[in-house]
């Protein structure tokens, strides 16, 4: 028996050589796209995690402040408490370091105790350049840059860093270097960092080793710590570089895994016309003898071996793609969640078991209708070239209950912080979707009465009966374009509705002429910003019309998730100023002792800030008390920004720094001249970064289209694989007209006649599978846009249609599909045709 | 024997319209060959309205492929094939299809109906084709062939010999002035080949229609009007 498999199965492949191997590039395809997603973000993230870990060490848990850091004075508490075998005190400063060509290098100098730190995080011990003293760590001035610092800045051993603190260069001396990898990052003595960086009696945390059998609960509920600081696990910093590009790597991954699906598909449309092609075959081996289940397990046992061959292929192609994106994107993904940061490739031996499992399920899920077709054939029949009638009408309700299923998952809140229930919904809806149509066509067709189709043409009549006859055979066929089509409709749907949401949106977040800030990010923002007086000096420069000044910073709200924006800004309109989601509540609803402020719509998905709702924000050393006036769409932070009034917040804080300026020129001015003098007003004009509105809104576009660009990718391939699904499927089904196409010759049809019978009925088929397909994708695509954004992002969006596109893609899908149809009709319409009706089975 | 169907037939058969020439198939010196193998040569032969003629030969001396150039669905490399008078070599490939449609009734060995189709609507094909549609005409058909109660079932609940007989049926609803039937007995027991050769028989004799009958049957071929042998070198009378 395994003789005879092996044997057919190499003449099989022999005989449609460019057959299978698009089934197996198919497969090839989804796995090694989905492969590559993953292993890029898991080598990303260990090195990322493995950069945390260094930098942290190895503690049993971590004191931590607000960003502005807690009094030392609980340092001395806990360095003295019985419990406690080492505790080390650390200074996070994120600053920018200027590079030896003048340009600005956002970088963490970690002030560290180092005769405390040694044992606790080795990896940062400084290592003294050649004639340096053994003890120069303990110098205020010298700076230990690691080797992601050293290669950006490229200044030498013994040379001049220079570290930004406000608005000026401090100078340190290069005094050797620290081994710890990952992101640039600079060690030097706490107490020098201290003094230079404004900190003098403040640390950011305080890493704890305990003493052996310590309960760290009990031992925590005893210490009574100020309510700026909070205890957090070792893991908690890794958890939340992993919460912090959970939702876009996992949305990939199932971007990915859609490649694999619509790849099943075409597996099936292949297997397909390879039973339909061997139908004689396989009815010759069932009268000699082979069981209807050695048939569906010899079609089945076929698209297990293509699905593996497919799967080591496409392993082998992921590894070499991620091995490529993390030489060339260095991990980042177009996320923008791992900068800085270029790891080299792990391969896990689960993540390849894992994705090569799933290749060859996808292949054996492709094969499984074949395959049934395969065992429901009747020997006798078949052999007779009569076929096996197409049954009985095909239940709907396991159509409808994966509709319901997919409808009611759309419902379901997030689990564990993603939308896992929506994509279960989105696959039950296209499952369903898919699994309706026979019962649709076979609906459809049964409106055509007996009488009506006694006074059909030739042509109709061959059409409708061919229809009623391989109802399940034509519904395959149209099941591919369905799911090829409505996962293309519901990604461009998604897309658009998403990138048309962004720019409005930045219509109404960028309203002036010209931006400037004084740093990158809301870290680096907290030493790198601007006097008080700048605002007012930058409106007195020559072109300024007028300045709004405000400034930002990150709040840590929780352990394990990434930091909160916190903006301040003046705010007399707050309507006209943010794009608030609906009409802000009066300023009368903040009670004494709160503060109002807007959020985004992060805060409410994750910290329940609901409109009205009042919530504490660490600021200055105390919890303060603010209530919700107003909730704004930002597609910017995704993990939540606070805009709070700047008279506020200098009120409660006493910080009139700032960092960010709109600026609104007179009419007719020169944006190049009034940036030269806004930068004269600084010591060095790179601390001072430019944009205007138009270069904002293109490079936030352009971030935009390089993070989806994956999908118009998928796209492409969802749609490539339908269009060879239906050339498939339509030649299977041709060639097993070509008797019928024989016999209508001899009964005076002409070629022409014959292909525009079959181009027609394909036509009509790949039709209504273009209108299922259009439905279905409109509403996977209201699933992705009103769940699954909102879920994984925490920002929502306005479904826009698109329709334009939508028309040029079910116009493609038409004309590819009837052309293909009418080009295989040609060919079997032919003299082999007419030699066919001498067949005799 | 008079068959019911007669009367019901359509008023003016392809085979009773009235024609200048009383042949309905002459076949001059014609000659195929498949690049250096001949197939046939120098063939000829005419065959006049309301004869059944048997032509018999040896398996691969040409039989189908001739039956396929006198239908037009094959060109000869050289002779002439006229239809009716028609010279099929003045006539395109449409042209020739439209003349099959007309003129031509063909019956298989292998029965070829459509298993997507009634038989009803098997047999009513070729008047579909002529847009001429007649119910009635295809269920007196359908009777006189035995099958009467029968035209809603689909090809796969009938026996062999049914098939045939739907595809008798199928050849002379619309009244050809030629039947070509090829190997029409082939897969059938003797019983129902001697039936379905009385069908064959008795249209030729009520229509007016020419029958050439391909076969390997001595037996079939003694029902025939005249007996014809396709050799090497062209045809013979047996």
């Amino acid at each position: 028996m395994r003789g005879l498999f092996t044997l057919l199965l190499q003449r099989e492949w022999r005989h449609h050589p460019w057959r299978h191997g698009v089934a197996l590039l198919a497969v090839a395809l989804g796995v090694a796209l989905a492969f590559s997603v993953h292993l890029i973000n898991q080598s990303a993230l260990a090195e990322f995690s493995a950069a945390v870990r260094n930098a942290n060490g190895e503690p049993d848990l971590t004191l931590r402040g607000a960003r502005e850091g807690f009094d030392e004075a609980v340092f001395d508490r806990i360095a003295t408490d019985p419990g406690v075998a080492l505790a080390s005190p650390v200074l996070e400063v994120d600053t920018y370091g200027q590079a030896a060509d003048g340009k600005r290098v956002a970088l963490r100098v970690l002030g560290l105790d180092l005769l405390r730190a040694a044992p606790m995080a080795p990896a940062l011990m400084p290592k003294p350049a050649a004639g340096e003293d053994r003890l120069v760590f303990l110098d205020p001035g010298a700076a230990f840059p690691n080797p992601g610092a050293s290669s950006l800045l490229g200044v030498a051993e013994g040379g001049t860093l220079k570290l930004q603190a406000g608005s000026a260069w401090l100078p340190f001396r290069m005094a050797g270097s620290t081994a710890a990898g990952g992101t640039p990052l600079v060690v030097m003595d706490i107490a020098g960092a201290q003094q230079a960086f404004g900190k003098l009696g403040r640390l950011s945390r305080i890493d704890v080793r305990l003493q052996p059998g310590v309960q760290r609960a009990a031992w925590l509920a005893a210490l009574a710590l100020p309510a700026d600081v909070a205890a957090t696990a070792a893991d908690d910093a890794e958890q939340r570089v992993s919460n912090l590009s959970r939702a876009y790597r996992v949305n990939l991954t199932v971007l990915a895994l859609v490649a694999l699906f619509v790849g099943a598909f075409l597996v099936f449309s292949v297997v397909s016309l390879g039973v339909a092609q061997r139908t004689p075959a396989f009815a010759l081996l069932g009268v000699l003898g082979l069981t209807a289940r050695q048939r569906q397990l010899w079609v089945l046992g076929e698209c297990a071996l293509l699905g593996a061959a497919g799967s080591v292929l496409g392993l082998l192609a992921g590894a070499g793609m991620a091995a490529a994106a993390l030489r060339l994107l260095a991990g980042d993904l177009g996320g923008g969640y791992f900068p800085g940061i270029v790891p080299p490739l792990q391969v896990g031996a689960v993540g390849t078991l894992v994705f090569g499992l799933l290749g060859t399920a996808s292949a054996v899920l492709g094969g499984w209708w074949p395959a049934r077709q395969a065992a429901a054939m009747s020997p006798a029949l078949a052999l007779k070239g009569l076929g096996t009638p197409g049954g009985s009408a095909p239940p709907a309700w396991p159509g409808l209950a994966l509709l319901a299923v997919g409808t009611a998952a759309a419902f379901v809140p997030p689990l564990f912080g993603l939308p896992l229930a929506a994509y279960v919904g989105v696959a039950a809806l296209l499952l369903g979707g898919v699994a309706l149509v026979p019962a649709v066509v076979h609906g459809l067709l049964s409106t055509v009465s007996a009488a009506q189709r006694a006074r059909l043409g030739a042509l109709p009549l061959l059409a409708l009966q061919r229809a009623r006859f391989q109802r399940r055979t034509a519904t395959a066929a149209v099941a591919g374009v369905v799911a090829s089509l409505a996962l293309s409709v519901a990604l461009t749907v998604m897309v658009a509705s998403f990138r048309e949401g962004v720019t409005q949106w930045l219509s109404s977040v960028l309203p002036a002429d010209l931006y400037a800030r004084s740093a990158a990010s809301g870290s680096t923002a907290e030493q790198a910003w601007l006097p008080p007086d700048f605002a007012a000096r930058a409106a007195a420069v020559p072109g300024v019309a007028r300045v709004l000044a405000s400034r930002t910073r990150t709040l840590q709200l929780a352990p394990d998730r990434p930091g909160v924006s916190l903006i301040s800004r003046a705010l007399p309109a707050p309507q006209d100023a943010l794009p608030l989601l609906q009409a802000p509540l009066p300023a009368s609803v903040v009670r004494a002792g709160e503060v109002g402020v807007f959020v985004s719509e992060a805060m409410v998905s994750l910290y329940g800030a609901e409109l009205g709702s009042r919530l504490t924000l660490p600021l200055a050393g105390v919890q303060v008390a603010v209530r919700v006036r107003g909730v704004w769409r930002d597609y910017a932070r995704q993990f939540g920004a606070v805009v709070m009034d700047e008279a506020d917040y200098r009120r409660l804080t006493g910080d009139e720094r700032l960092n960010d300026l709109a600026l609104w020129l007179t009419p007719g001015a020169s944006a190049a001249e009034a940036q030269d003098g806004l930068r004269a007003l600084l010591p060095d004009p790179q601390m001072l970064e430019f944009a205007s509105a138009g270069e904002l809104r293109q490079l936030s576009l352009r971030i935009f289209d390089r993070s989806f660009a994956v999908t118009y990718y998928l796209q492409a391939v969802a749609i490539a694989i339908g269009l060879i699904g239906i050339a498939a499927s339509l030649s299977a089904q041709v060639l097993a007209r070509r008797k019928e196409f024989g016999l209508l010759a001899h009964l005076g049809l002409t070629r022409r006649q014959v292909v525009a019978v079959v181009a027609g009925e394909a036509g009509a088929w790949v039709a209504a599978g273009t209108l299922v397909g259009l439905v279905l994708g409109v509403a996977v695509s209201m699933v992705l846009v009103f769940v699954v954004n909102p879920q994984s992002f925490h920002w929502t969006m306005d479904l826009v249609m698109p329709w334009g596109r939508l028309a040029a893609l079910a116009g493609a899908v038409l004309v590819a599909g009837t052309t293909t149809a009418a080009f295989s009709a040609r060919r079997a319409a032919g003299r082999a045709a007419v030699l066919s009706v001498k067949e005799d089975w | 024997m008079r068959r019911p169907y007669v009367d019901a037939r359509m008023s003016t058969p392809a085979s009773r319209r009235p024609y200048a020439d009383p042949s309905m198939l002459t076949v001059t010196s014609l000659s195929k060959r498949f690049g250096d193998s001949p197939v046939f040569h120098d063939v000829s032969l005419n065959l006049p309205r309301g004869q059944f003629v048997a032509l018999l030969g040896e398996s691969g001396v040409g039989k189908s492929t001739l039956l396929n150039c006198i239908a037009g669905l094959d060109r000869a490399d050289t002779g002439s094939v006229h239809i009716a008078g028609t010279d099929l070599s003045t006539l395109n490939d449409d042209g020739c299809a439209r003349l099959r449609r007309e003129q031509l009734g063909f019956v298989f060995q292998a029965f070829h109906v459509l298993p997507h189709l009634t038989v009803a609507e098997n047999v009513s094909l070729p008047l579909r084709l002529l847009r001429r549609h007649d119910e009635k005409r295809v269920a007196t058909l359908l009777a006189a062939v035995g099958l009467q109660g029968l035209g809603e079932r689909l090809p796969a609940q009938l026996s062999g010999g049914q098939l045939q007989r739907v595809a008798i049926a199928r050849a002379v609803v619309h009244g050809p002035g030629l039947i070509l039937a090829d190997e029409p007995t082939g897969n059938l027991d003797p019983g129902t080949a001697r039936l379905v050769l009385d069908v064959l028989r008795a249209e030729v004799q009520d229509t007016g229609a020419a029958c050439l009958l391909v076969t390997h049957s001595e037996a079939a071929a003694a029902r025939a009007d005249r007996v014809l042998r396709l050799t090497a070198t062209g045809i013979v009378t047996a």
